[in-house]
């Protein structure tokens, strides 16, 4: 079947079976593989995209499921100049990464937690990067990036890139 | 062209998508969060015929006053319910219950109808439905049914629904002013985390100081999710001291062993719902005279 949705902002048309999930038609169909395969059962967080600004695992839906809606991957997500957003700098500078496995879905955790509020505590975080396992990283930095983005976001509020502006405008 | 499992469709109202579930000689399953279903089409290749998604059906996800009752829509998800005010200001441990349930792609994806419909053994909304005296209403082509949510559930994954029936909301009735409700969960970690036990309850002190009402329902604890009858005559009528409530809670014990025999997990069960039951009843009353 023929599933049209909004993909980074952009119009995607592709021909795929009802049957496969959101994280295969990303993958092997439109061949962004920035979105990655953990778990493939929900509990990982790793396939994580943001389906009308929603976090959601990309595994567990069903690829029809984003017909006429918007998706966010990874790759949606970046500065004004193409490269990292302040976040993903923030994961950089914090030594947040290290297998960067699960870093698409943790950056895209953190941007749907700083979406929704801009001042969270570390509990905050904590909760909302509860469905993203990370194997190296024990999650301290990654805590650090995303509490440091918030504080940085609060002082200037300025977007980082098309995602990002839709965000702020939903924080605004 | 590719091959198709199953075709997709997507309902437009409540009911349409009963409709489309009762097509004659097709074989429909409803997707509401796809939490459960997708799963299970990734273990058995031949689930059905027709994949009917109800996520996008407004009327579903209401969240609404009706009299003396709270009415949320089958399809309204675990983070739109912890984030409405109706259900917090209500049932502060329905929105607890859904809360606990997963990490937040979960809660935004899987679903109150699903959970009930899905009926695990470890669905953390059921004992706090169970404990609002809730009742679940479907819709079929031969029109609307219901049932108390107590009574639809008959066994782990198994309901009383029919076969193209459709459900459609979760009501309960508004608990009297001066009502408490707690939910605890037992499980390995907290953020996606299996219940290994749960208890909802329920309580409401008179003018003086006597508890008027209480409700007590464990979850992941019997077979059918229900009240603890004997647990909550300990306490009706009486002024709830802490030797009362200890009380209460070996009772509740001995109701979960009578209705499960001893089980392998009874040694662990047994004193973790004891201290569940007694730390649920001390949030519900310690303000109110209990220690």
């Amino acid at each position: 079947m023929k599933i049209e949705f909004t993909l980074n902002g952009e119009p995607c048309s592709v021909e795929a079976p009802a049957h496969i999930n959101l994280l295969h038609l990303l993958r092997d169909y439109v061949g962004l593989t920035g979105t990655k395969e953990g778990c493939g059962v929900g509990e990982c967080g790793a396939c994580s995209v943001l389906l009308d600004g929603k976090l959601v695992n990309s595994c567990l839906v069903l690829a029809p499921q984003a017909g006429g809606r918007d998706v966010v991957t990874i790759e949606g997500v970046r500065g004004a100049d193409g490269g990292p957003n302040d976040l993903q700098k923030n994961f950089i500078d914090h030594g947040a990464v290290q297998c960067g496995y699960c870093i698409p879905g943790m950056v895209l955790a953190g941007e749907a937690l700083l979406a929704k509020k801009l001042n969270p505590s570390r509990a905050d975080i904590r909760e909302a990067i509860a469905g993203n396992l990370c194997r190296c990283t024990g999650y301290q930095q990654i805590v650090d990036a995303i509490e440091a983005t918030a504080a940085a976001r609060r002082d200037t509020r300025q977007p980082q890139s098309i995602e990002d502006a839709k965000v702020h405008e939903e924080v605004l | 062209m590719i091959m198709e499992k199953f075709s997709y469709v997507r309902g437009q109202s409540i009911p349409h998508a009963v409709a489309l579930l009762n097509e004659p000689g097709v074989r429909a399953r409803v997707l509401a969060g796809g939490t459960d279903l997708v799963l299970l089409m990734k273990e058995e290749r031949d689930v059905c015929d027709r994949v009917v998604d109800i996520t996008l059906i407004p009327e579903l996800h209401q969240i609404r006053r009706a009299g003396d009752r709270v009415v949320i829509g089958a399809g309204a998800n675990f983070c739109e319910i912890v984030e409405s005010p109706l259900v917090n200001e209500t049932a502060p441990a329905l929105a607890d219950a859904c809360h606990s349930v997963g990490a937040t792609q979960i809660r935004n994806m899987g679903t109150l109808g699903g959970n009930v419909a899905n009926a695990a053994a470890c669905a953390d909304s059921l004992p706090a439905l169970v404990c609002f005296d809730a009742v679940a209403h479907a819709l079929t082509p031969d029109g609307a049914l219901e049932w108390p949510v107590s009574d639809l559930v008959i066994r782990p994954n198994q309901t009383k629904l029919p076969a193209g029936a459709l459900l459609t909301a979760l009501s309960y009735q508004i608990p009297g002013e001066g009502s408490r409700s707690v939910f605890l969960k037992l499980g390995r970690r907290n953020a996606m985390a299996i219940s290994r036990l749960t208890v909802a309850a329920l309580g409401r002190l008179d003018d003086a100081g006597r508890v008027a009402e209480v409700r007590i329902v464990p979850g992941s604890a019997t077979p059918q999710i229900r009240r603890f009858p004997k647990a909550e005559a300990v306490l009706l009528g009486q002024i709830p001291t802490l030797e009362l409530l200890r009380e209460a809670a070996r009772v509740a014990v001995a109701e979960m062993t009578e209705i499960t025999g001893k089980r392998w997990s009874s040694e662990f069960k047994e004193p973790a719902l004891e201290s569940m039951v007694l730390r649920a009843l001390a949030q519900l009353f310690d303000a109110q005279g209990a220690a």
